[in-house]
């Protein structure tokens, strides 16, 4: 990750559930993922656009997996982070936390 | 639409602006969760969700084409939208030469030579770089707006004639290609890695 780059947010939270789902997942599962644990309710075309953001940066990689017919004979493409991606995330979480570090004692009262 | 399958012309939207790469897992993702939801709730909440996952999805997926080396897809663009002018240009002539030009003639016959050649055009970006029917498409929208701003037709048209130009033109370059398209060759390509 280049010095000054940081993620995204929505780069950030879809690297952060690939990370969260062991191995490797489809665009799908990241979809529901980020849905089940921020409600967020967001396009599996937004997904797709990011993760394919996030390769291009070398953060993730993808592989094909077998077409079945429940997907329409259609191939799903499996998806898991890279060791510059969790460099990546671990560069974010520092940046955010250093940035937000002293500002908890001042919203308490908010 | 089958039971249990999932909009017909949804997926040929998604189709028509998904990148290569991502069309097949993608569709198919959609395709799973479709099921899933059509066997568990109803067919008919599983159509809505599939409408509403494919309409959210076509910004994301055209942001993504217009991201893609933008600095060819415009070059491309350019490029055809200069034999775009051509062809409209000898189109009008010809209709002019070998057509009695008459206000009426002109105004029936101006949307179809208009539409053929955005709809060529469209047909050839999309051949050479998918991405640059986007950038093709915004060129004909802008050029149908500053002729309408300049008021560039003299013959006095109502309102919607010039709305269906403006709309039908962008939209025929976009659309043209993926009803056209080769669907052996489709198949292929997406089988590339």
């Amino acid at each position: 990750m280049k010095r000054g780059e940081l993620l995204g947010s929505l780069e950030h939270i879809v690297l952060l559930a690939l990370a969260r789902l062991d191995g490797s997942a489809h665009g799908m599962i990241v979809r529901r993922e980020i849905e089940d644990r921020t409600g967020r309710n967001i396009s599996i075309g937004a997904v797709y656009a990011t993760l394919e953001r996030l390769e291009a940066k070398g953060y993730v990689s993808s592989f094909t997996g077998e077409p079945t017919p429940e997907r329409g004979g259609r191939a799903k493409r499996l998806f898991r982070v890279e060791a510059a991606g969790k460099r990546a995330l671990q560069v974010s979480e520092e940046t955010i936390r250093s940035m937000s570090a002293g500002l908890k004692s001042r919203w308490e009262g908010i | 639409m089958k039971r249990n399958s999932p909009p017909a012309f949804a997926c040929w939207l998604l189709e028509s602006v998904i990148p290569v790469p991502y069309r097949e897992a993608m569709l198919g993702d959609l395709i799973e969760e479709y099921t899933l939801r059509a066997e568990s709730a109803s067919p008919f909440t599983a159509s809505r969700w599939f409408w509403s996952q494919a309409w959210r999805s076509v910004p994301s997926m055209m942001w993504s084409w217009l991201r893609r080396d933008w600095l060819i897809s415009v070059s491309i663009a350019i490029g055809v939208y200069i034999v775009m002018g051509t062809l409209k240009l000898a189109a009008d002539l010809a209709i002019s030469k070998f057509v009695a030009p008459r206000p009426m003639t002109e105004v029936v016959l101006a949307p179809v030579v208009f539409l053929a050649t955005t709809s060529i055009s469209g047909c050839m970006a999309a051949r050479i770089r998918p991405g640059a029917t986007i950038f093709l498409a915004l060129m004909a929208m802008i050029t149908v707006a500053v002729s309408i701003v300049l008021k560039v037709c003299t013959i006095p048209v109502p309102w919607w004639y010039q709305f269906g130009f403006l709309t039908l033109g962008p939209l025929s370059v976009l659309l043209t290609p993926a009803v056209f398209r080769n669907e052996q060759t489709r198949v292929l390509t997406d089988r590339q890695p």
